[in-house]
């Protein structure tokens, strides 16, 4: 129970006062009229009594009675109406509310802190209306007249006749049967003769001479001369006088309608008091705040009653009185007594003082006496007389009353002069002069006595006051006796069913243990009351429980909660709409984020529900919005009406304000780290056989390594085109800006060309939602071409669509828990500074159901695919936080976020605008199959663009053909069943041998500088302009691994004119090729021993080239052909083929091998010499008869391509070796060195679809090292097996680079030269000499010294030295010195007596570098057996 | 036969909550809300020395017009509280804390689970049907 106000031992004598009729003639009446006040209003301020009063009691102690208060009040001839009850106690309640600046307790339970207000206004003034409008009972006789006042005039033309007729109407309505109502207490009530004089009217002689005669006629004591309004009204003056009616006039509007009644203004003044309460209850009504009922009553008061002093002196002041009332009616109202002077305040306050004093406690005095008389004349005889009746009769008595009680519920009725009442009546007068000892005892008597007769009612009323006053006692002798008040509260609730006085007593009670700290019984209390038959008691009682939980010990705050929760919804059922939003919003705090969903959502909704019908509307759309916005747990159809109330609530706040800014609408979620922004137009989809380049669209996924990728190229392009540095103010193209990419910039925009805004929706809601009208809510600053800057800001979309343009989606379903993204586009059509915002949409959702059978039977309804319930029209801002910034120290340790400026883009001038085409462009390609492409580049801007080119990571995978000659027909159409290759017809004689031409690698546009993968594109006028489309071929490479390959193409290109913003643009192209795999061509190259070249130089090779069928799809490919092996090298040339198949076509059908050998020579030294460096001899051998030409596009180029990128992978690994090893390990190395590259050309025939194709290809074997087998395609490397972990350092092992065995045994190149078969007489001589050349080439560049050994004999034990062993004879030894590529002949003579088969081979050459100290003397072992026959002859 | 059975952390939010007649859940939310602070009450009414050997079963919380509330803390302030139909008279005390045991055994395989998130809401199917089995069973 909340802290009230008044203390309980104010409140409850309070409570129950004195009760004094008034009945004043019309002439009086009138004169208090002057103040606008009734005699009994004029009275009520001053009913207290300022002093002590002493009275004797019946054993004639003196007792003292402090505060004493009276209740004066005009006799009221009929019950109050429970009607009128109910309604005035509405109106109590509903007029007061809590204060608005007012401070809440903060209470601080566990991890709950709430904020309480700690008094309820509304339920004191509940309380002090109820008990005073308490109709008086039989039972009882608290609230019965104890004497009553007769007011005449001064002013009337006969006074003391006047007070006879008073005096006999009295008597009339105490003593007739017509009128059951005012009761009095005794018969004989105290009469008190007022006799009222105006002092400003009236004649003063007159009324002191009406004075005398009526103390004559009443006595001293029983009459009074009261002098008011002695002030004549001049309103100038009121200011100063203080108004003490106000405060109680408000309260106690019963006796005000009353009042009513007798003047002439009752019908109109009932009407509206009728028509107020009607509009209260209604839902439409418009509560005005703190407007209490009898407000309003008053001027309309004034109005019919008009003043006739007003009146006459200012006619136009009612007017300007009444029109004041108008506009500012709660403030001022009336004032009364206006007419009184703080004098006449003293004179009332003298009147109350002389009639309590001299009239009533006197009376009570004696009436008390002589009650105690009568009881104790009648003690001994009734108790007696009683027991002994009840002892005869019991058989009959008692169960005839039980059963008479049942039926009856009231039980026992005594008639009014019983003398079981006396005693109770004895009791309440004591209790009234507060003189609760004796009081108590006779409550506990009368008690008894009832109890003894079954009298229910009045048995239950003594026990509520027997407690009560022992409660009151001073000095607490006895402790308070709750169960008499329980018992009480169940007797007039559950046997009289009397629900008014059940709540009294459960409010005195509880106010009584409310004083005791004994909360929870009296939440006991007060909870066992509420009932369905009243609401608003109902839910102020389990309000005050609720206090009561929260004032305990240890609070109770859920039960607090939980009961606010319940008196809410009384209030709510009774009306009481800012009450019960009061109580909802307390129970709000409990329930906040504790995680009691479903019961905050509840709480939520009906906050919304009430603030909506009190028209709260921002409070209605917050609890709204929270319910919605939580995660809610709520079902769908639930969740369906929280949406559909929540759009009724928000679209009456739009309706308020039509004007006003947007809402923020709560759904759906955008989630704005998501965002994406899309610069250009969309990617047009594939049209026919041409296909669009892939560029960048939203549709992609963001990679960061792809990206990264696109990165490295844009980079390698830039690079180049600024001759290789990379400008400090370079960035990269950023197309598409999302959560990954760098947005700390402003990203540039190009004026006419769209940009796209994805914006990421989220439905939380198990509902679907419908937004239409969906678009972009932007900002734009515009700046012209002139220069200065147009600040032009447009807030709405619709604004001004010819500077930007705005697309609008005009539905978008986003179904219950589904994310959605929608793309929206701006089309701006000026420069300068555009901020994106955020998007503004109509919020709605669909009624399925209504489609189906209500509207989508109207003819109009199904244009629309929903049809659209309701929807309110708001936005949704995008506020993007930026990547956390972490690099500065200050930054690492506060949390500080970047900017993110992905929606701000700066529209730039315009800008040439590419698009590629590729036309044929094959998804499959077998591995090294070459296929001819076009290409189609269209300018679709208004700006020329140049500088194109193209840079990807794969250069070898494509050609656009060098710049030699186009020599192929232009448009793709004409080309479709040419081959690829450029090629000759030659006759078939020249089969075997080479056809040699040269190129360079210039003129294929790769191979210098280090970024080979940047590729210009050869534009016929390097100038696109406006509109225009080139198409060009483009040569393709199908990658030598088998498997899917995405080849990303960036292509770049610039304005014409130079733009500051953007120097360049990008269009990036991913193409997606699956490669299957086709041949293996392996090679070999070694040195021939032969001397057979006419020349006679050494330096013959052979190559070996093993071309192996590896593809796998039997049904596809037939077989391949090998249609020509071509060499490039610039020091080297195929010369002929030198294996003598038949099988010219050279065919492989499926797995099979074949192996080629060819025979190389060097070029021609003056060819070398005169050749520049980069020039790569080309030698075709020719399996077939059409020469390809290698030397020309595209297999020239693709050769190049590859040679690049091999070279480019060999330096990578060489790199880091290489400086360190010594010169002369170099030299030493180069011998072995050959720089032969074999491409082999074939052809393969593929079944597809019953067609026959022929599919062309290419591969390259780069021949580097002698001996050494090289592939076409990189061989797959074994894993490397997992070394066993070494816990040890290794030792530093720094041995001196050697050259391998292998390499130094190339340095010198031996061979022997003799007859193959020797025919000798040996029976003519015995000895056989022949001659044999040696031959000794140095291989290196360098001076060589060479010894040659003769003598060593083989240690070997071979069977060739067993068999016959031959000398050599002359020198044996020979020390020579060879420059350079210089050859050397030793003519030796070999010795032989047996014919046989010898082995010549024995010499050993030891070589070494002239200029070297420390030898790497090697035996150059002449791997070979050279061998000789000696015949005999 | 519980009508409802709710389980509540110690920082008395919602662990789970389950009752039977699904459409008014809200009722038995805030019941069981409420029968908090009666918990509350019946544990610091504890001496703090008795805490360590009092009994886990806190027996009747409040009765209503419909229903009976028993209560149930657990050592580490985990509240079990039970919602059971007043007009049900064969439900003994006896009954009653058994079914809190088992809930409470149910309770701690729970919270085993590795993969459980102690402070979690509880999506145990093994719990789940442990007490669908309790809302069900005649007793």
């Amino acid at each position: 129970m909340a802290q009230c106000v008044q203390s309980v031992q104010e409140l409850i004598p309070d409570s129950f006062v004195p009760c004094v009729a008034a009945l004043c003639s019309d002439e009086a009446e009138r004169l208090t009229r002057l103040n606008h006040l009734s005699f009994a209003e004029l009275l009520k301020p001053f009913s207290r009594l300022t002093s002590e009063v002493h009275m004797r009691d019946p054993n004639n102690q003196l007792h003292v009675i402090k505060n004493l208060k009276i209740a004066v009040s005009n006799i009221i001839t009929q019950p109050p109406q429970p009607g009128a009850i109910r309604k005035l106690l509405n109106d109590v309640v509903s007029g007061s509310q809590p204060a608005e600046g007012l401070v809440a307790n903060v209470i601080t339970a566990g991890d709950y802190d709430l904020n309480i207000s700690a008094t309820t206004p509304w339920f004191e003034s509940y309380r002090e209306t109820f008990l005073q409008s308490m109709p008086a009972s039989d039972h009882e006789f608290l609230n019965h007249y104890l004497a009553c006042m007769l007011v005449a005039s001064s002013s009337e033309a006969e006074p003391v006749e006047q007070f006879s007729k008073l005096s006999q109407e009295q008597h009339r309505i105490q003593h007739n049967s017509d009128y059951s109502y005012p009761k009095w207490f005794i018969p004989n009530t105290l009469k008190y003769y007022v006799l009222l004089h105006d002092v400003s009217a009236g004649d003063e002689q007159r009324a002191e001479s009406i004075y005398e005669e009526m103390k004559q006629k009443y006595g001293t004591q029983g009459c009074y001369l009261l002098k008011i309004n002695s002030r004549t009204s001049n309103r100038a003056s009121d200011e100063q006088i203080p108004d003490p009616w106000s405060q109680y006039l408000q309260k106690n509007s019963i006796q005000n309608q009353e009042s009513y009644e007798d003047g002439p203004c009752t019908i109109t003044s009932n009407k509206n008091s009728d028509s107020n309460l009607l509009s209260l209850d209604g839902l439409d009504n418009e509560v005005k705040d703190g407007l209490p009922n009898n407000f309003r009553a008053h001027p309309l008061q004034l109005d019919s009653s008009s003043d006739p002093s007003n009146s006459i002196d200012d006619p136009d002041h009612v007017k300007s009185a009444s029109s004041l009332h108008e506009t500012k009616k709660a403030n001022t109202g009336i004032i009364h007594g206006a007419c009184l002077t703080l004098t006449d305040h003293d004179r009332i306050r003298q009147f109350i003082q002389e009639f309590t004093f001299r009239g009533l406690l006197p009376h009570i005095e004696k009436t008390i006496r002589q009650l105690n008389d009568q009881l104790i004349s009648r003690k001994g005889l009734s108790r007696s007389l009683f027991s002994a009746t009840k002892k005869w009769f019991s058989g009959s008595k008692v169960p005839e009353k039980s059963i008479n009680e049942l039926k009856n519920t009231s039980g026992l009725l005594y008639p009014p002069e019983a003398p079981e009442l006396q005693i109770r009546k004895m009791a309440d007068l004591c209790f009234l002069v507060q003189h609760y000892d004796l009081a108590y005892s006779c409550y506990h008597t009368a008690k008894k006595d009832f109890l003894n007769d079954q009298a229910m009612l009045y048995a239950a009323g003594a026990l509520e006051m027997a407690a009560v006053s022992a409660f009151l006692q001073p000095g607490a002798p006895r402790p308070y006796p709750a169960h008499y008040m329980d018992t009480a509260i169940q007797t007039y609730r559950d046997i009289c069913k009397n629900m008014v006085l059940a709540e009294r007593c459960v409010l005195l009670s509880a106010e009584i243990l409310k004083s005791q700290s004994k909360y929870s019984e009296a939440a006991a209390l007060l909870i066992r009351l509420t009932s369905e038959d009243s609401d608003l008691r109902s839910a102020l009682l389990l309000e005050q429980a609720a206090h009561c939980f929260i004032n305990m010990k240890s609070p109770m705050v859920r039960k607090y909660a939980f009961h606010m929760i319940l008196a809410g919804h009384r209030f709510s059922k009774a009306g009481q709409k800012k009450h019960a939003l009061r109580c909802y919003c307390q129970a709000m705090q409990v329930y906040k984020g504790k995680g009691w969903s479903l019961a905050e959502d509840h709480i939520n909704f009906t906050i919304g529900r009430q603030s909506y019908t009190l028209r709260q509307l921002d409070n209605a759309v917050s609890a709204f919005r929270h319910i919605l916005i939580n995660e809610s747990k709520q079902s769908a159809a639930q969740q369906g009406a929280f949406l559909r109330e929540y759009l009724y609530v928000y679209k009456n706040v739009s309706q308020l304000s039509p004007d006003g800014p947007l809402p923020q609408l709560p759904l759906p979620y955008i989630n704005s780290s998501a965002t994406r922004v899309f610069f250009g137009h969309d990617r047009r989809p594939a049209d026919g056989e041409k296909q669009a380049a892939t560029h960048v669209s939203l549709d992609q996924e963001y990679d960061s390594e792809s990206s990264q990728q696109w990165r490295e190229l844009e980079e390698q392009v830039v690079a180049v085109v600024n001759r290789g540095v990379i400008p400090s103010n370079f960035y990269p193209t950023q197309y598409c800006l999302n959560s990954y990419s760098d947005n700390s910039r402003f990203p540039l925009a190009v004026v006419e060309e769209p940009i796209t805004v994805e914006v990421a929706f989220r439905n939380p809601l198990k509902v679907p939602l419908l937004l239409t009208d969906l678009s972009l809510l932007w900002k734009f600053q515009s700046k012209d071409s002139s220069g200065k800057d147009n600040e032009e800001v447009k807030e709405l979309v619709t604004g001004e669509p010819e500077m930007i343009g705005t697309e609008v989606i005009s539905e978008f379903l986003i179904n219950g828990e589904e994310s959605k993204v929608a793309r929206l586009k701006l089309f701006p059509h000026h420069m300068g500074e555009l901020h994106i915002l955020g998007v503004v949409y109509n919020l709605g959702t669909i009624q399925g159901y209504m489609t189906v059978d209500g509207i989508g039977a109207l003819p109009g309804c199904h244009t629309g695919k929903h049809s659209l319930s309701m929807s309110v029209r708001g936005r949704q801002d995008l506020e993007i936080q930026g990547p956390r910034l972490n690099n500065t120290k200050e930054e690492k340790t506060s949390i500080k976020y970047g900017p993110d400026r992905r929606l701000d883009p700066i529209i730039t001038a315009e800008m040439p605008l590419l698009e590629v085409f590729f036309i044929h462009f094959p998804t499959g390609l077998l591995c090294g199959e070459i296929r001819k492409a076009y290409v189609e580049f269209v300018n679709v801007s208004k700006c020329p663009l140049t500088g194109l080119k193209v840079v990807s990571k794969r250069p070898e995978f494509f050609t656009f053909g060098g710049n030699t000659a186009v020599l192929t027909p232009l448009s793709p159409s004409a080309s479709e069943n040419c081959s690829a290759y450029k090629t000759v017809v030659t006759d078939s004689t020249s089969v075997c041998t080479a056809l040699i031409s040269s190129a360079s690698s210039v003129d294929f546009g790769t191979g210098i500088g280090s970024q080979p993968e940047v590729i210009p594109v050869p534009l016929p006028d390097t100038v696109l302009l406006p509109g225009a489309s080139v198409q060009l071929p483009m040569w393709l490479r199908g990658p030598d691994e088998e498997g899917v390959h995405e080849i990303n193409f960036l292509f770049y290109y610039e304005s014409v004119k130079k733009q500051p913003k953007i120097r360049h643009r990008i269009l990036r192209h991913t193409a997606v090729i699956c490669t299957s795999r086709s041949l293996n061509v392996r090679a070999t190259v070694c040195r021939s021993n032969s001397l057979e070249d006419e020349e006679g130089r050494g330096g013959n090779m052979l190559v070996f080239v093993d071309v192996e069928n590896t593809n796998t799809s039997e049904a596809g490919v037939k077989e391949f052909h090998i249609v020509q092996v071509s060499s490039s090298s610039k020091h080297w040339r195929l010369q002929k083929s030198v294996n003598l198949s038949e099988n010219k076509d050279a065919k492989l059908a499926s797995r099979e091998k074949g192996k080629f050998c060819f025979k190389a020579i060097r070029c021609k030294e003056k060819e070398v010499a005169t050749q520049p460096s980069e020039k790569y001899t080309f030698a075709d051998i020719i399996f077939g008869n059409e020469q390809i030409i290698s030397s020309a596009s595209p297999c020239a180029d693709f050769f190049y391509r590859s040679l690049s990128s091999e070279l480019k992978k060999a330096q990578l690994s060489v790199h880091a070796e290489k400086q360190s090893i010594e010169d002369a390990v170099r030299l030493i190395q180069k011998c072995s060195e050959v720089d032969l590259n074999i491409v082999v050309l074939w052809k393969a025939y593929v079944v597809e679809d019953s067609k026959q194709l022929i599919l062309e290809g290419q591969h390259h074997v780069l021949l580097r090292t002698i001996g050494k087998e090289a592939f076409s395609c990189p061989q797959k490397q074994e894993p490397p097996e997992m070394e066993l972990l070494k816990f040890f350092r290794p030792e530093n092992t720094t041995v001196p680079l050697r050259p391998s065995v292998e390499q130094l045994s190339n340095l010198i190149k031996t061979s022997l030269h003799y007859p193959e078969s020797f025919n000798h007489p040996f029976h003519q001589k015995s000895l056989c000499l022949v001659p044999v050349t040696l031959l000794l080439s140095n291989c290196s560049k360098a001076d060589v010294d060479v010894i040659v050994d003769l003598r060593h004999k083989t240690t070997s034990p071979e069977a060739l030295e067993i068999h016959g062993s031959f000398t050599w004879l002359g020198q044996t030894q020979y020390k020579l010195q060879l420059k350079s590529q210089e050859i050397h002949s030793l003519q030796l003579k070999a010795c032989f007596v047996h014919t046989g088969v010898y082995n010549l081979g024995t010499p050993r050459v030891f070589a070494k570098l002239s200029d070297q100290v420390t030898v790497f003397e090697t035996s150059q072992q002449n791997s070979m057996p050279a061998l000789i026959i000696i015949n005999n002859v | 036969m519980a009508v409802c059975v709710a389980v509540i952390a110690k920082e008395n939010y919602p662990l789970y909550i389950r009752s039977i007649p699904t459409e008014n859940e809200l009722k038995f939310h805030y019941m069981v809300h409420t029968s908090l602070d009666v918990v509350d009450e019946k544990i610091s009414a504890m001496g703090k020395a008795l805490v360590d050997q009092r009994e886990l079963y806190l027996g009747l919380l409040y009765p209503t017009e419909d229903y009976k509330v028993y209560g149930y803390v657990t050592n580490s302030k985990v509240k079990f509280v039970m919602v059971v139909d007043s007009s049900n008279t064969a439900l003994r005390d006896n009954e009653i804390r058994s079914m809190f045991r088992k809930l409470h055994n149910s309770y701690t395989d729970v919270m085993c689970n590795p993969f459980y998130n102690p402070g979690d809401r509880i999506h145990s199917r093994a719990f789940d049907s442990m007490v669908t089995s309790m809302m069900i069973q005649v007793c």
